[in-house]
């Protein structure tokens, strides 16, 4: 252990420990940005340098793609429909889940172990794709926004975990609030909400992305153009100017910078949400 | 679980209050996937007030042993399969390599970390673009890559099987930050002690792995494995953005929404056979069943035996 060469010996392995982490990382990185630089790149062309050579850097910007896309996809209608899904399905979702999640955590409800166990078990049962269908379809709702909005209401992810973050917070605060009369939904609404914002934030985002991105229900459900989502204009933007992939470019890219600048302020809450209770099993 | 909000009648408001969201999820939710079975032995189309007709095991037997068609559907169900182990080993593999590097708080690592991330929030339509784009074989970026070897590829237009292999490549590309987020988890959770023990105890990198953080690491390891198994085996959206319906490269989630939708493949259109698809959900079900308990079963003997 005293010899110069092994007292280097592990200095220089770290090292290379070191290099090579990095090494790998920054090939997944480029794995990762590569085609998010090739839609920059793609956008900023025209047509024709496109298809002389699809990767050459654009030596001017041509940000009339941009323009064009915005004006003939109609996304100002779709970005408005898609933010009028998310918010409403969201907003009646996450009111009716704290409703169900809290007497569920309390107790307060006879049978609470069995329906936390109806929500857990939702990961393992058979698609509902037809029969859901067939539901809408029956009670007159195909290609009607209130419909769709329906599809949204249910997120059992969501319930487990609101009902494991209020089960950290103390009975006490039960009796304490009920001594002073007040009543239940004035405590659940001004009392419990305020302190589960944390897990309201990850649900509201966890649920609110999958609307947000949702591609099946829009081309199942709506058949009108002035109902479509962001996805679904998307797709048929796609399926019009497939090959005009400067312009397709700048759309799919007009639609990924705000989410990703949104990733940036609520990546903390997406990852709890999708990592909650894995650890614990 | 004594309630301190009123008695009597006062006491039915939680009921009260959680009848909606209750309600919409038994109609909504668990209501359909109940009647999943129901439909599937019945020969439901699409169309608003058609009759149905109760039809027994017609489905399942077309489904399974009818000629040329149910063929393609064991094929299809096959892939499903391949597709699933695939997707699964080797997002498990690659999270897993990928959380211990960047979980060794090396500078700029949560800038990587967030970096591999971004795919989980953009959704599988602008996955697909993406993707897409970058596998454009007219002198697209990978194309080029290729060609510096020699190699030339059709990707999404080429064969079948080539096709198949990219939306694998592009699955997992997607959503490989969710694994390796539930591993950065479960790596946070072990005490450092543990390894400063091991490491005063002589032991080298791969032992202290094998020994302190591949044993700690196994709820982690779970979670992953049963979601990633599940998650795959109903995937198939991102087929949908990137190839659409094309025969050699379906499977099951994707047979069962173009059977009970109607989807054009070529020149043959399929017409909205929900009762017949509602088979093929049950199919997937069962083998999502199947596996899935038998994977938990043996995860939690496992768990039993390396935890205590």
């Amino acid at each position: 252990m005293s010899t110069p060469s092994s007292d280097n010996f592990p200095v220089r392995r770290i090292r290379w420990g070191v290099i090579g982490s990095y090494a790998v990382m920054i090939f997944f990185a480029l794995l990762y940005l590569g085609p998010l630089l090739m839609l920059v790149n793609t956008s900023l062309k025209t047509m024709p340098s496109f298809m002389k050579d699809a990767t050459s850097l654009a030596t001017e910007l041509h940000f009339e793609n941009f323009r064009e896309a915005w004006t003939k996809a109609n996304f100002p209608r779709y970005l408005l429909n898609s933010v009028i899904y998310t918010f409403s399905a969201t907003t009646i979702y996450i009111l009716a889940a704290v409703f169900v999640a809290f007497p569920i955590a309390r107790g307060y409800v006879k049978y609470s172990g069995v329906i936390l166990t109806l929500f857990v078990i939702a990961l393992f049962l058979p698609p509902a794709l037809i029969p859901q269908f067939q539901l809408i379809l029956n009670l007159g709702l195909y290609n009607n926004p209130i419909g769709y909005v329906m599809l949204f209401l249910v997120n059992p992810i969501g319930i487990v975990i609101l009902v494991n973050y209020i089960k950290t917070i103390p009975r006490e605060l039960d009796e304490a609030a009920a001594l002073d009369g007040c009543g239940y939904a004035r405590f659940v609404w001004t009392i419990v909400m305020p302190l589960i914002r944390p897990a309201i934030a990850t649900v509201i985002v966890l649920h609110a992305i999958g609307i947000w991105n949702e591609l099946i229900a829009p081309t199942i459900y709506l058949t009108s153009k002035e109902y479509y989502p962001i996805t679904r204009g998307l797709i048929v933007f796609q399926g019009v100017y497939g090959s005009n992939w400067p312009t397709l470019a700048a759309a799919v890219l007009m639609l990924t910078l705000p989410m990703l600048i949104l990733f940036l302020f609520l990546q903390r809450y997406i990852v709890s949400g999708l990592t909650a209770g894995s650890v614990k099993g | 679980m004594s309630y301190h909000f009123g008695r009597g009648w006062a006491k039915l408001i939680p009921y009260l209050l959680l009848l909606p969201g209750l309600f919409f999820y038994f109609l909504i939710s668990f209501g359909p996937s109940m009647a999943t079975a129901f439909y599937s032995f019945t020969d439901a189309t699409g169309i608003r007030g058609a009759p149905v007709r109760w039809i027994g095991f017609d489905n399942y037997r077309e489904f399974l042993f009818m000629g040329r068609a149910s063929l393609d559907n064991l094929d299809a169900l096959k892939r499903t399969l391949i597709f699933s182990f695939v997707v699964t080993t080797v997002q498990f593999t690659l999270g897993l390599i990928v959380a211990l590097i960047v979980n060794q708080k090396l500078r700029f690592s949560n800038i990587f970390r967030t970096i591999y991330f971004m795919p989980v929030i953009l959704g599988v339509v602008i996955q697909g673009l993406m993707w897409s784009l970058f596998l454009f074989p007219i002198g697209g970026p990978v194309a080029k890559l290729l060609a510096l070897f020699g190699l030339r590829s059709e990707f999404l237009g080429g064969q079948p099987a080539e096709a198949f292999a990219w939306v694998i490549f592009i699955q997992i590309w997607a959503n490989l930050g969710v694994t390796m987020m539930i591993f950065i988890a479960g790596l946070q959770t072990i005490p450092s002690e543990l390894y400063e023990a091991a490491r005063i105890d002589g032991a080298n990198t791969w032992q202290v792995f094998t020994n302190v953080t591949w044993p700690l690491l196994t709820p982690s390891v779970n979670t992953n494995l049963l979601l990633n198994t599940i998650g795959s085996l109903q995937a198939w959206q991102l087929f949908l953005v990137l190839l659409g319906y094309r025969n050699g490269t379906q499977v099951l989630g994707y047979l069962i929404y173009a059977t009970g939708f109607g989807q054009t493949s070529g020149s043959v259109t399929t017409s909205f056979r929900q009762g017949y698809a509602a088979a093929a959900s049950i199919v997937l079900f069962l083998l999502v069943l199947v596996i899935g308990m038998t994977l938990q079963q043996y995860l939690q003997r496992r768990e039993k035996r390396i935890l205590g």
